[in-house]
């Protein structure tokens, strides 16, 4: 197990490593000179060079990136070119809707979609199966904001349930700001449910035509019991899989969805700056976001062997 | 075959026909629109702006009283076109990829195909397409990059997955003993017993491609103005949702149904091709 | 009293007749063997018993157990029953048990699903039960995986579950087909033992005659859902009334006639050849181990012979075949046919290869589906430097079809219009295009019914002796290799352990595993005066 964990960990890194490099070869030596790029056609002279300063662009590739990544690694993102700000105060302030989001979507969705799933495999062809297929078929091509432009009609504008946009703030206490996010969470939880659910099934009816589920049932199981018992079980692993390149949807959701609902999250921020031109936070938060997705996975690989014996090698 | 086996055959049947008669109805939009559409989309004509659905617009009118109808058709062609370059460029180099590392299984290449496939995975499209727009600025042209290098790996994932196992097949040493190589079993082999799958997931990764344009163009990194898109008409739309919510309504449904309509394709014909593949096992 | 008896059973699944009128009887103590090919029925008639028949099935009769119908009982009741009256093997030890749960678990679960006892008093039954299958605590705790178990062990761990509480009727359904020969006799000596201590029923089902003829008392011969024929064993072999069963019994001990007597000159020489495996490395820091597949391995076959290769799965004859035909390299040695090596300057050598073509096990994945049986056959003709065209490949193809007993239009059907026979015969076909000189015939009947295994090996025979084949014929089944075979190479654990003169290796074996090997296998009674 632990062998295993290190290996996991030993890729981790890797990942890690080559993810940094791709993202700041895209935005910091394709472009050319960021600072010209930044500042636009008219630049002054002095003020590039002040802004290349700022920026540490005067020294040679590697060392940009090592210091970069020397940065990042004790916490210092570098500093907003419009905002003048330490961008990782600014990504830590946005970090604070953006993940909740994220999560409350993922709760959600495997809230829904666990129930959902066995419903529909252990009633395969019934009348309930075919209505949860239908439904799902349904989540999975809807566009998750429109479906958010649909609900703040409906329980925003019509029936005044929710706010249609903004974010009370976690100060206004927990359920508050649960309660601005909800909106947001279940548009963006509902075609993830789908997918998850359409997952379970699946996997739960692949792994009910097993031959141990055979050998189970001889033992005298009834079929509610293999279910749980057996098959539950084994079925997580596909399902496992799903989850975790759920989360990389669900960040890359959030960021779409919270300009539906004008939340003040990291979406807004990525786009803000992209209009202003400052590829310093633009270049963070995609880190920031390509390293959660990295670290997900990890915890979805280990998570494997958490289910999977056969992945913690003989003893 | 009991009745409701009967049944779901006819069922899984009709979700193909249902399905492609959607696809085609959003296909023939988009190629009618190039020699005819009810209004011109380029001319504006604010006297009718935000019209709700009548007899001279049967979708209604935008803020600039541009026929609704019209601009989906025109919409269509966008959303067809980005999707189906990207599953093209996804295909074209996933599936050798793939096939290149099967057939080296365990070797480095193999290594280092499937770490880049992982990879890429960790950026979804849309963060793609926020570092191209930062550098290069928006264009239809970076959304079909973006989703493009993100169906890359899904290809070579699922090339992969199915080549090994059809690598481990008599029929497959049988040609090595013939004195065919990897190149030759591959084209010959090992393509031709994975393009029903190809098909399959081609279909899913072109519905997934318009879901993907769509959310693109909403937050400005796809097709820029002047260029009718729907996830632009949706974002356009969204000011203006309390007073004109036809605006909203009808772009959307047109994502859906094409969506829908793909996706029912993609199960259709997966069913399709299985049994073949069944009877085949046994 | 019988403790099972199925009284004019009719199945249907689906619409589609499985079963008719089948009758059977166990008795408390006995062991009753159902024999028959692919599509007899056998299984459907044990998952009747158990009652675990795929949907859309339909029974009629009565199947008496215990005194209850269970055609008609609840699914509650059924419940009860399954794994306490009675209990079942299957025939895919590696499929069998649950991968993520741990031996002891599995084994105790069949004892909390019908009594109410603690967790505790379940785990010290279900070590007994794996204690009584010969898988002790000591050596194989109960906290072990399945698949830290070999074949043989978890199909102990399923016959454990089975018989954990002590049922009164035992059904298993091929329960050493999967296995090799020695692991299939210990598992049948098991099975005998726990019918005697118990006084269970044991109704077994298999296709192979001699390995229930070792131990059943009492035969039950099926075929297309019916039974043929029945009666108390070892008796039933000497009084066989309907002609199948004749038949089967024929096919099983059946002798092809084989003219042709090999020449002085030897074909294939294989010397000192060694094959190494790079294995995974132990730890991150590790250095990756070698696996010796094949170790100092020599011998040579002569011209117009044919040569027995057997051995237990993981021995190496695989490997070894590899290495003969030209796919893989080896580490050290030569492969010579006709003084010609088989690998020259790391590459496999085309002049070699086009004299040898193999005929593989699986008639079902032998062939891409998607091609025409012509381009299927034509296939070898890769390795010629001049493939003939025209009126010479069709010539070619006709040929070849017509000497392996098909026709000439059967060249332009896909492969799924044919059945496990026929493609065997394409399989061969397929090998003959190119006239080679050495035909490698791996495992090539052992996935065949009897009756088609026999056809097919007279065929080989035939072609050996019209055409002057060489054959080197690679099995785990010895009785196959002792009908037809000249002489026999006997392989473990990459070595070659023994070889000589086929009739003298069966009579008087002289090394241990050998003669391990032999008495392991199980004869058909001798009925030589019937």
């Amino acid at each position: 197990m632990l062998h295993y964990v290190l290996k996991r960990l030993v890729s981790l890194a890797i990942s890690l490593a080559v993810a940094s490099l791709v993202i700041f070869f895209a935005i910091e030596v394709v472009p050319g000179d960021p600072a010209a790029y930044m500042l636009g056609m008219n630049a002054q002279p002095d003020t590039l060079a002040a802004l290349r300063d700022q920026l540490g662009l005067n020294g040679s590739i590697p060392e940009r990136y090592l210091s970069w990544v020397g940065g990042m690694l004790q916490g210092d993102f570098g500093t907003s070119y419009t905002y003048r700000t330490p961008v990782a105060e600014m990504i830590g302030e946005r970090l604070w809707i953006s993940l909740p989001l994220a999560l409350y979507a993922l709760t959600l969705s495997t809230l829904i979609a666990f129930p959902a799933g066995v419903w529909a495999a252990s009633r395969r062809g019934s009348v309930v199966d075919m209505g949860v297929m239908g439904v799902t078929q349904l989540g999975v091509a809807i566009p998750n904001f429109w479906f958010a432009m649909l609900m703040v009609l409906v329980f925003a504008i019509n029936l005044r349930w929710f706010s249609a946009g903004g974010f009370a703030g976690w100060e206004q206490g927990v359920l508050a700001g649960m309660k601005s996010l909800t909106l947001p969470a279940v548009a963006l939880a509902l075609p993830q449910a789908s997918i998850l659910t359409r997952v379970m099934r699946s996997s739960l009816l692949d792994t009910l035509s097993e031959d141990f589920i055979r050998t189970a049932r001889a033992k005298g199981l009834t079929r509610r019991q293999v279910l749980w018992r057996h098959a539950l079980r084994n079925a997580m692993i596909p399902v496992l899989t799903i989850i975790g390149m759920q989360f990389s949807f669900l960040m890359a959701g959030a960021i779409i969805i919270e300009n539906v609902f004008f939340l003040p999250g990291l979406g807004r921020l990525v786009f803000q700056s992209i209009a202003a031109r400052d590829l310093i936070v633009v270049e963070s938060v995609v880190m920031l976001l390509v390293f959660a997705v990295i670290v997900v996975n990890f915890a979805v690989d280990v998570a494997y062997a958490a289910v999977d014996p056969r992945l913690r090698g003989r003893r | 075959m009991s009745g409701g086996g009967l049944i779901r055959a006819a069922l899984t049947n009709r979700s193909l026909v249902v399905g492609l008669v959607l696809s085609l109805v959003f296909v023939g939009a988009a190629l009618i629109s190039f020699i005819w559409v009810p209004q011109d989309v380029t001319a504006l004509d604010i006297a009718n702006k935000i019209k709700p659905p009548s007899a001279a617009h049967p979708l209604g009118t935008d803020h600039f009283g541009r026929d609704i109808l019209s601009m989906i058709m025109v919409g269509a062609r966008t959303s067809i076109a980005v999707a189906v370059v990207a599953v093209v460029i996804g295909m074209g180099l996933g599936v050798p990829l793939g096939l290149a590392a099967a057939a080296r299984r365990g070797s480095l290449l193999d290594e280092v195909i499937m770490r880049g496939n992982d990879l890429v995975f960790a950026f979804p499209s849309l963060l793609i397409a926020i570092m191209i727009t930062a550098v290069f600025g928006p264009s239809a042209l970076n959304a079909i990059i973006a989703i493009g290098i993100f169906n890359i790996p899904v290809f070579a994932r699922l090339t992969r997955g199915a080549a090994l196992s059809l690598w481990t097949r008599d029929y497959v040493l049988a040609a090595r003993v013939a004195g065919k190589g990897a190149v030759r079993i591959s084209a010959e082999h090992i393509l031709p017993n994975v393009t029903n799958l190809l098909i399959v997931q081609g279909t899913i990764q072109f519905s997934l491609g318009i879901l993907a344009e769509a959310a693109l163009s909403y937050v400005g990194l796809g097709a820029q103005p002047p260029i009718p898109s729907w996830g632009r008409m949706l974002a356009d739309s969204q000011t203006m949702i309390s007073l004109a919510p036809h605006m909203a309504i009808f772009p959307g449904l047109a994502i859906l149904l094409t969506v829908l309509g793909l996706n029912l394709m993609g199960d259709g014909l997966r069913d399709l091709f299985d049994p073949r593949i069944r009877r085949d096992r046994r | 009293m019988s403790l099972l008896r199925i009284e004019g059973l009719s199945l249907a699944i689906h619409d589609y007749a499985i079963l008719h009128d089948v009758s059977l009887t166990v008795a408390p103590g006995q062991i009753v063997g159902v024999i028959g090919e692919s599509g007899s029925g056998k299984s459907m008639t044990a998952l009747t018993v158990m009652q675990l028949l795929p949907e859309g099935a339909q029974a009629t009769g009565r199947v008496m157990l215990d005194g209850q119908d269970v055609l008609q009982l609840s699914e509650a009741d059924l419940c009860g029953m399954r794994g306490r009256v009675m209990g079942m093997v299957f025939q895919e030890p590696m499929t069998a048990l649950n991968p993520i749960q741990t031996i002891g678990d599995q084994v105790a679960e069949t004892i909390l699903v019908h009594d109410r006892v603690s967790r505790a008093e379940a785990r010290e039954r279900a070590r007994q039960a794996l204690a009584r299958v010969e898988l002790p605590e000591d050596r194989f705790p109960l906290t072990r995986y399945p698949h830290e178990l070999s074949g043989g062990q978890r199909q102990r761990v399923v016959i454990a579950m089975a018989i954990a509480l002590r049922p009164r009727l035992l059904i298993a359904d091929e329960p050493t087909t999967a296995l090799d020969v020695t692991t299939q006799a210990q598992i049948l000596k098991l099975l005998k033992r726990l019918v005697q201590e118990d006084g269970m029923g044991l109704l077994m089902i298999s296709h192979d005659l001699a390995v229930v003829a070792d131990m059943a008392d009492q035969l039950v011969i099926m075929r297309h859902g019916r039974v043929v024929e029945s009666g108390p064993s070892p008796d039933l072999f000497h009084r066989m009334q309907h002609p199948y069963s004749k038949a089967l019994l024929a096919a099983s001990t059946h002798q092809p006639d084989r003219a042709a007597q090999p020449q002085e000159v030897p074909l294939l020489e294989v010397r000192g050849v060694i094959r190494d495996y790079v294995t995974a490395r132990k730890g991150i820091w590790g250095k990756p181990g070698t696996f010796r597949a094949v170790d100092d391995v020599s011998f040579r076959i002569r011209r117009g012979e044919s040569l027995g290769l057997v051995g237990e799965s993981g021995c190496g004859k695989s490997t070894l075949t590899r290495a003969i035909l030209g796919l893989e390299e080896v580490q050290a040695g030569e492969i010579l046919l006709d003084s010609q090596p088989v690998f020259t300057g790391h590459k496999p050598n085309r002049a070699v290869r086009r004299r040898m073509q193999v005929v593989f096990q699986d008639p079902y994945g032998s062939f891409n589906p998607r091609h025409r049986v012509e381009r299927l056959i034509t296939e070898p003709f890769h390795l010629l430097n001049a493939p003939p065209q025209g009126a010479a490949r069709d010539a070619a193809i006709a040929e070849a079809l017509e000497s392996v007993g098909l026709t000439a239009d059967d060249r332009h059907k896909y492969i799924h219009e044919f059945s496990g026979g026929q493609r065997q015969r394409i399989a061969i076909a397929r090998a003959l295009i190119i006239k080679p000189d050495l035909i490698i015939l791996d495992e090539a009947v052992s996935a065949l019914d009897v009756s088609i295994r026999a056809q097919i090996l007279d065929l080989l025979a035939d072609l050996g002796d019209r055409l002057g084949l060489t054959y080197l014929f690679i099995s785990h089944d010895l009785s196959v290799v002792r009908q037809v075979t000249d002489r026999v190479l006997v392989m473990q654990a990459g070595r070659i352990v023994e070889q000589g003169e086929t009739a003298e290796i069966f009579d008087a074996p002289a090394h241990p595993y050998t003669k391990q090997l032999l008495s392991a296998t199980p004869r058909l009674p001798d009925i030589t005066d019937a």
